[in-house]
């Protein structure tokens, strides 16, 4: 058995909107080891993105544990959180979250501030992050110049820098078009042969297909667990564009 | 995260929104440049009296000659038992704390030279006035004995006869008249400018005593060494008032004055610039304070954008704290934002201020002394305020929770 990078055990989180209690989560245990491709799905309200922003350090559980890498996360102070989250946890977002009229360069750095990292050992890392997403070249773009699946790429390239245990992705490719969708997930399948743990946040299944695991939350229950072969991203990337030649020959 | 990167980052976040940076520095930029020049034109106002002070003598008084009251009727001042030349002698010898005591007689007349003339304040003077009143001469001489003795129709002119008269010729040994006298020019002073009223202090002429007192003037003075004024320099100016009380019982006893009815005044010319210069400095005082009033609004318009920017970049402050920016660490970069605007504004109003100081001094005439404690207190006072102004927009920065601030739209 491989080694555990989080664990939940009874989760819970409660809301409290407009004098009402709503329970997001509901009595949540999971493990996630090393290695793994975790999709969690479910449709919106289903309580997947609270449980990211527990297992990403951004939100308190009401009740229950987390264990991230065997330690506890409750009852940290913000400025701890923020420590362990810079340490240990990459970000992809839906929107990118890139700063603006800032060179990709920089925004990959911007983990790196926060850790007193050497500017010359920061700048050397970024670099090698942003060439193993394939943006070797485009090192000074800032985002208004590039495509939207290129600044996904950044955003990933961001994640990347401070060699995380856990990468999330929260809709990868919700932005994105069918084929950058697809060269995203080729990219995080490519991390994850390399032995990145990924948790990838999404509701549409076919996504979910690219991840070796499937969880499924309703209602804030989690109602499936299970693994699969995952599809390959760069077959179906190879696929599409078959047809694309064709169409236009046609 | 390091000082040197805080202000790496806080210099990005400015230069991306150059144009927003530059208006809110302009709040900072006006007082900063308003309360500088406010206080270089008090400073300069304060050197000029000093100037004037020191030019007129600030250890100085004056003795004039008075018309005393007779049965009632007022005299015509200096018309009898006036002052004298051996009165000048006395002050100088009885009084051991008085340097040189010069006696004066002031005439008017017209200048005639060529064509031109012009009419400049005649002083009948000795050769004491120039230690009495700081007088240097520029060229040629100062009176001779003989010319003092004999009525010597020799006269030291100031730059603005010289001016008006000869232009760029050379004056001296030029013969000029004096109410149709001709009178040859053997010295020139060197100029003294105007004095803070605006007076030109370089229009007049120098004769001896009795040049002006027989020829001149034409007076009927009771006595023949009558003089109008005597001007007493004091050796040390701390010595000032024991001099003065000397005076006036040696002149009281010397014009045989019992009662209150003093035939002379005393004046002390530095002390009554002093009092007319101190309600400009009130005035002065006045304005900078409603320029500090102008700095107080640009650090309430820096906090205004600082609010702004604070919810725009809300996204941003999500981000940052995603990746690993600890409360304090946002609340220090938004912090030191603040300082920097308020900092380059009040560089770039130090600059403004130079410059217009600079303008006003060579355009408009004024004397601008820009000190550098206020350089200083203003740089400082700019930070300071960037500081209490910022705190509060950086504490709602920090205060912000990660998840709505990365879903803030």
């Amino acid at each position: 058995m491989s080694h555990t990078v989080v664990e939940t055990k009874a989760l819970e989180k409660d809301y409290r909107m407009g004098g009402q209690h709503l329970r997001a989560l509901k009595d949540i245990s999971i493990r996630i080891a090393e290695g793994d491709f975790v999709a969690v799905m479910g449709p919106s309200g289903s309580g997947k993105s609270t449980f990211m922003n527990m297992i990403g350090c951004l939100d308190a559980p009401s009740r229950g544990q987390i264990l991230l890498q065997g330690a506890a996360l409750t009852q940290l102070s913000a400025a701890a959180l923020a420590k362990v989250r810079n340490k240990y946890i990459g970000f992809v977002f839906q929107q990118f979250n890139l700063l603006p009229r800032t060179s990709a360069l920089d925004n990959v750095l911007l983990p790196l501030l926060y850790n007193n990292t050497p500017r010359d050992e920061a700048k050397a890392r970024a670099q090698a992050c942003l060439q193993l997403v394939g943006l070797g070249d485009r090192l000074d773009h800032q985002p208004s110049q590039l495509s939207g699946g290129q600044q996904q790429r950044v955003a990933i390239a961001r994640a990347l820098v401070n060699d995380p245990a856990l990468i999330l992705a929260d809709e990868p490719t919700g932005a994105l078009d069918t084929e950058t969708g697809l060269e995203v997930m080729q990219l995080l399948q490519q991390l994850h042969q390399q032995g990145k743990t990924i948790v990838l946040v999404t509701h549409e299944s076919d996504i979910a297909a690219f991840a070796s695991r499937q969880l499924l939350f309703k209602d804030g229950n989690l109602v499936s667990d299970r693994s699969s072969i995952p599809h390959s991203a760069a077959a179906e990337l190879a696929l599409l564009r078959q047809q694309r030649i064709k169409e236009v020959a046609e | 995260m390091n000082s040197l990167t805080l202000l790496q980052v806080a210099w990005v976040a400015l230069r991306v929104n150059l144009l927003r940076s530059i208006l809110t520095m302009l709040g900072i930029i006006i007082g900063v440049a308003a309360v500088i020049i406010m206080l270089a034109l008090g400073a300069g106002a304060r050197y000029d009296v000093d100037q004037q002070i020191k030019s007129l003598g600030g250890n100085v008084f004056v003795v004039f000659a008075r018309g005393r009251f007779m049965g009632g009727a007022r005299e015509a001042s200096g018309s009898s038992q006036g002052l004298t030349e051996m009165d000048a002698q006395a002050i100088e010898q009885q009084i051991s704390e008085v340097n040189v005591a010069a006696p004066t007689l002031r005439a008017s007349g017209q200048l005639i030279y060529g064509n031109l003339n012009w009419a400049p304040e005649i002083h009948g003077v000795d050769n004491k006035i120039y230690t009495a009143q700081s007088w240097e001469l520029a060229e040629g001489r100062s009176f001779s004995d003989t010319e003092l003795a004999s009525a010597g129709r020799v006269a030291v002119i100031g730059q603005t006869v010289k001016r008006e008269l000869f232009g760029a010729a050379d004056a001296l040994g030029q013969t000029v008249r004096v109410n149709k006298m001709p009178v040859t020019v053997i010295g020139v002073l060197k100029g003294k400018g105007q004095n803070t009223q605006g007076n030109d202090q370089d229009d007049l002429i120098f004769m001896p005593l009795d040049t002006v007192r027989k020829r001149i003037a034409g007076m009927t003075l009771s006595s023949p060494k009558a003089v109008r004024s005597i001007i007493v320099q004091v050796t040390d100016e701390r010595d000032m008032s024991i001099v003065e009380q000397q005076l006036d019982s040696l002149l009281r006893q010397r014009l045989r004055i019992t009662d209150n009815q003093s035939g002379f005044s005393i004046r002390n010319l530095a002390e009554m610039v002093e009092t007319r210069s101190q309600t400009m400095q009130i005035f002065n005082g006045l304005l900078a304070a409603v320029a500090s009033v102008s700095l107080l609004v640009g650090g309430i318009g820096i906090m205004n954008i600082m609010l702004v920017s604070v919810t725009e970049r809300t996204r941003e402050i999500g981000l940052r704290m995603a990746v690993g920016a600890e409360p304090r660490i946002i609340l220090k970069q938004f912090l030191v934002e603040a300082v920097l605007l308020c900092a380059m504004g009040g560089l770039i109003g130090l600059t403004l201020a130079v410059a217009v100081s600079l303008g006003l001094e060579h355009f408009a005439g004024f004397t601008a002394i820009i000190q550098p404690q206020v350089v200083v207190m203003s740089l400082g006072f700019s930070c300071l305020i960037g500081v209490f102004f910022g705190y509060y927009p950086a504490t709602k920065a920090a205060r912000m929770q990660p998840i709505e601030a990365l879903r803030f739209e």
